[in-house]
């Protein structure tokens, strides 16, 4: 018996001395009670500006999370990791994709490592999850990725801005259009989860405010196997087309699986860019051909800013740029210019938002800039259409849609 | 009635599907006692190397359905022979922690080789088609699926029921120091067996890949799908694994069909239902052991 | 005996003094290792003490995390009220559950209590509007007593810790009364046990519910910690690291699980800065102790007392009176 408690004893000795260097929780919690503004950064007013990255390395999302960081590294590399002669270090910390993991790494992020500004979170759950924590402790947080409506609306903080894409805007954006050129009936197919139902909603909402009728619908749980089941059904359908919403793994199975059950060529597909997404198409050639996207970047997007991009990043990574590389270079982006902007001193949180906020240029993917109301980016939407050139498939950009707001509830 | 019949087809060819992915998993445990949680890894293994075989260094399926069980036995062998060998002494539940253990092993082991994107490998052009059933379109692949599901089925009956070998194991499954005191090798019987199980988990690998993708995370989700084919049927028995198998299919099938947002709530629904009311699985012999 | 409440009071004042030396950040590393302590006793009792290994306990944690999170977003975010309600609920889903596994044995119950597990997770993935789905529910407003809110980390901890005292106080009572030693008996020989006219039905059921509710308590202090919870609190991964708590800590000792959890915890935060392959040493752990150490860190440390003072470790020669 005796010998337990020894070790319960000596394990409690063993988190002493970890914290030996650090400051204890009483005094930092009671300081933060007192003193809201202050905060005791060694970055702040020192030569480093350090930008924490949370980005999943690991898990179902690992290959979004190192294109995100390859972007970053990209931007920064450009600029030479400076700004304003401050140097500039990115702090990545692996979320597993992890709400609580990721959270664990953000406190991680704030207590020891004292970073200036957090960046990053692919999966919404992430962000909702640590956005308690950034709020509270006035960490300016670029978000990169997540697109979850509330992060902009119900769940806004003065904190938080999102250079990304919300589902709104990815849904939305096709609903008109869809109209106009595929047909005034359309079936709904989509991945069983916040995202896919957020991003289904809002093509509903646009496509019957344009006139379209929805005659039917049908959430496949996310991860789903086998699509034959629901194929089969979907082709008693009248119905014009097929929007669907599907990403990765499911994306590939949905996309190939429809064209084998020979739906292509009874009804057109429609839906967001993740289902013919720049890494998946290779997977899913020749089958994505027909598809009808919206996007807010496409590889294939005819400007000069985007084929500077392309061309870096081919050159740099020797493989095809994603949109979350190009999400990643736009926060990088972003990060530099709103330092640039502040004199390298970062200091203070609220003059970094307001830098952030203020933050406009013509990214790759066109101009972008802040909604100073929702905390989110105002940008292009475009519609692809994926066609096969020499036996593979290409996007090609076949109509914009200019300076698209989310609405912000 | 068509339709019904089509998704009749789909969910024999799902059933099927699964029957391929679960029959080694039903062998090693029948036989060994030992649940190999590292399955669905093997699984994975034949899927990445087809698809490495296919992507990469030819173009050939068929190579792949030869070349790709083959690695994956001896990756089974490594296994059985470093890990589970050594250890059969602890008893069955310290031997399915290792193997629950060496399934994290292989998971980042898999992420480090392959990487993490989604992939997949493309159907052989002699399959590629599609072929119409109850006025409907089928992929010609689905149907060979149908097809190699059965010949497996039948193979894994005959040397059971019918040659030397089936015998042992069949006793095998009902007493194991009996065997021992035959004369027979019963260490040799184990290995054999586990390679086997790793054959069969490559094979399904390789032909479930086409239909269900390469992905970071596949193994964990095709294992306990696995699983609860393996415990519907009744554990160790390739006859229930089959009946287990072919009810999974049709009723992840038909409730995709009717009520398709409860369909993953279902199939685990259908395995609590049966193991309240047969305790043993479908087709389970009762297992002394606890 | 007295001695125990000695070494009971010292702990409970040195971990209480912890918020004075750690660092915050540090401070809430321990206040997760103390919740997932919990959450692990609680599957010890099944799994050490009964020998029933369950796969499926992240369910009754899950249940216990979302009905606090729901209670404090939707009535009251008093402490009684959420964690009373969510104990409360996870007794009941253990005793449905339960009645179910109570029917099969050994592999059938670990995969039975799986799929209970898997059906719940399906469902709070996909109830998007009750649970939030796959998104989570975040913001959730922090316990209070009346007009005392536990607003900042160093009281939560001290909920935590306090909560985790009784915990341990509770189910080392219950192990150690005559209940707990039938269990092991169970654990030991059940049908020995049965014939010397024990209801092992009746036992193992209470084992069960006992184990859920605990591990309800569990999940209403993540939430409390957190302010959020997801549905990857839920999945089959919750279950498994916390059965390698268990095991790696030590199964049948009360001490195992917590230093079980305070290693996984610890060893996940220093490996995730080097590499991004911790389920490769997760891994690697598990089939390391299994292997090598199958009695766990209490194990470990038993040999090394026995190497040093050349006495018998106290807790083996209880074992062998139990058998």
């Amino acid at each position: 018996m005796k010998k337990k408690w020894t070790m319960l004893i000596s394990i409690i000795v063993v988190f002493t001395m970890l914290a030996a260097c650090g400051e204890s929780a009483i005094n930092s919690s009671s300081e933060a009670e007192a003193d809201n503004n202050s905060k005791k950064k060694s970055g702040g007013g020192g030569e480093t500006i350090k930008v924490g990255a949370i980005l999943p390395f690991s898990g179902v999302y690992a290959s979004l999370g190192k294109d995100l960081s390859d972007g970053m590294k990209l931007y920064f590399e450009s600029v030479n990791w400076e700004a304003e002669g401050k140097k500039i270090e990115l702090i990545e910390e692996d979320t597993e994709a992890d709400p609580q993991v990721s959270l664990r790494r953000v406190r991680k992020l704030m207590d020891q490592d004292n970073i200036d500004i957090l960046t990053g979170a692919v999966s919404t759950a992430v962000a909702y999850a640590i956005r308690n924590d950034v709020d509270s402790n006035k960490l300016p947080y670029l978000v990169s990725h997540a697109g979850g409506n509330d992060l902009t609306r119900s769940k806004r903080s003065d904190y938080i801005w999102r250079s990304s894409f919300s589902s709104w805007q990815i849904g939305h954006s096709m609903g008109e259009w869809a109209y106009k050129n595929v047909g005034k009936k359309m079936y709904v197919a989509a991945a069983d989860y916040a995202f896919g139902r957020e991003v289904s909603a809002a093509f509903k909402e646009a496509y019957t405010a344009a006139g379209g009728e929805i005659v039917g619908e049908v959430y496949p749980p996310l991860g789903n196997n086998d699509y034959a089941s629901y194929l089969t059904s979907m082709r008693g359908v009248k119905a014009d087309g097929v929007y669907a919403f599907f990403a990765g793994s499911d994306a590939v199975r949905f996309v190939q699986q429809y064209e084998q059950y020979g739906l292509k060529d009874k009804f057109p597909l429609v839906g967001s860019g993740w289902l013919v997404a720049e890494d998946l198409r290779q997977t899913i050639d020749p089958a994505a051909a027909g598809t009808f996207a919206s996007t807010f970047w496409d590889y294939n997007l005819n400007t000069k800013e985007n084929k500077e991009f392309v061309k870096a990043y081919e050159k740099a990574y020797n493989r095809r740029p994603t949109i979350e590389s190009l999400e990643g270079y736009d926060a990088a982006r972003i990060i530099s210019e709103a330092v640039t902007k502040l004199g390298g001193d970062v200091s203070d949180p609220e003059k970094v938002i307001e830098a952030i906020s203020n933050v406009s240029f013509t990214s790759p993917r066109g101009p972008i800039e802040f909604d100073k109301d929702t905390h989110h980016v105002i940008q292009n939407m475009y519609i692809t259409e994926t066609k096969l050139v020499d036996g593979k498939t290409e996007n090609e950009v076949i109509h914009t849609i200019e300076t698209v707001k989310d609405p912000g509830k | 009635m068509d339709i019904l019949g089509a998704q009749l087809v789909n969910g024999l060819s799902y059933g099927l599907l699964l029957f391929m992915i679960t029959c080694g998993l039903s062998l090693i445990f029948g036989i060994l006692g030992v649940l190999n949680l590292a399955h669905g890894s093997l699984y994975m293994f034949g899927a990445y190397i087809a698809y490495s075989l296919t992507a990469t260094y030819t173009q050939s399926f068929w190579l792949a359905l030869v070349v790709a069980p083959i690695i994956v036995a001896l990756i089974a062998l490594a296994v059985e022979r470093i890990l589970l060998r050594p250890t059969y002494h602890l008893g069955h539940l310290s031997q399915v922690l290792l193997t629950f253990g060496l399934a994290y092993v292989f998971h980042d082991l898999a992420s480090s080789v392959w990487g993490s994107n989604v992939l997949s490998v493309a159907v052989p052009s002699s399959l590629a088609g599609t072929a119409t059933i109850f006025g409907q379109a089928f992929p010609v692949y689905r149907l060979a699926v149908i097809f190699i599901g059965l010949i497996i089925a039948v193979l894994l009956w005959a040397i059971q029921e019918k040659t030397k070998w089936g015998a042992i194991i069949r006793a095998g499954l009902s007493d194991k120091e009996m065997i021992g005191g035959l004369g027979i090798n019963i260490k040799l019987v184990f290995t054999v067996v586990f390679v086997i199980g790793g054959i069969l988990a490559g094979l399904g690998g390789v032909v479930a890949a086409p239909v269900l993708g390469i992905y970071p995370s596949m193994e964990f989700e095709t294992l306990i799908l696995a699983l609860v084919v393996l415990v519907i049927g009744g554990l160790g028995t390739i006859g229930g694994t089959l009946a287990a198998s072919l009810l999974v299919g049709l009723v992840e099938t038909f409730s995709r069909f009717l009520l398709p947002e409860l369909s993953m709530f279902l199939v685990f629904g259908l395995m609590a239902v049966i193991l309240v009311f047969k305790p043993n699985g479908l087709l389970g012999k009762q297992v002394a052991h606890s | 005996m007295k001695n125990t409440y000695v070494k009971f009071l010292i702990s409970f004042l040195a971990l209480a003094s912890t918020p004075f030396i750690l660092s915050l950040f540090h401070l809430n590393l321990l206040s997760e290792i103390l919740i997932l302590a919990i959450f692990a006793l609680s599957l010890n009792v099944l799994v050490g003490f009964t020998g029933l290994v369950s796969l499926g306990h992240a369910a009754f944690f899950g249940v216990g995390a979302y009905t606090a999170a729901l209670v404090a977003q939707h009535f009251s975010a008093n402490l009684l009220a959420t964690l009373g309600i969510a104990a409360f609920v996870s007794l009941l889903f253990a005793a449905i559950i339960g009645a179910f596994c109570m029917k099969v044995n050994g592999f059938y119950f670990l995969m039975l209590t799986l799929a209970f597990s898997q059906m719940i997770y399906s469902f709070i993935h996909q109830s998007t509007n009750l649970t939030g789905g796959s998104n989570g529910l975040s913001g959730i407003p922090k316990p209070e007593i009346g007009a005392f809110s536990f607003a900042n980390p160093v009281l939560v901890f001290y909920l935590v810790l306090v909560i985790f005292m009784i915990s341990y106080a509770v189910l080392r009572i219950t192990v150690k009364s005559p209940y707990g030693q039938v269990l092991i008996g169970i654990r030991e020989n059940e049908t020995r046990v049965k014939s010397m006219g024990y209801n092992t039905s009746l036992y193992k059921y209470s084992a069960f519910i006992i184990a859920g509710v605990f591990g309800g308590v569990a999940g209403t202090l993540y939430t409390y910690f957190n302010g959020f919870i997801a549905p990857s609190d839920v999945y089959w991964t919750m279950s498994g690291t916390v059965l390698i708590m268990v095991l790696v800590g030590g199964s049948g000792t009360m001490l195992g699980p917590v230093l079980g959890s305070a290693l996984i915890v610890i060893l996940e935060t220093i490996v995730s800065s080097y590499t991004s392959l911790w389920m490769l040493i997760l891994g690697a752990v598990l089939i390391a102790f299994v292997v090598f150490f199958p009695k766990g860190m209490v194990g470990i440390g038993q040999s090394l007392y026995r190497r040093f003072t050349n006495k018998p470790s106290v807790v083996n020669e209880k074992k062998s009176r139990a058998a």
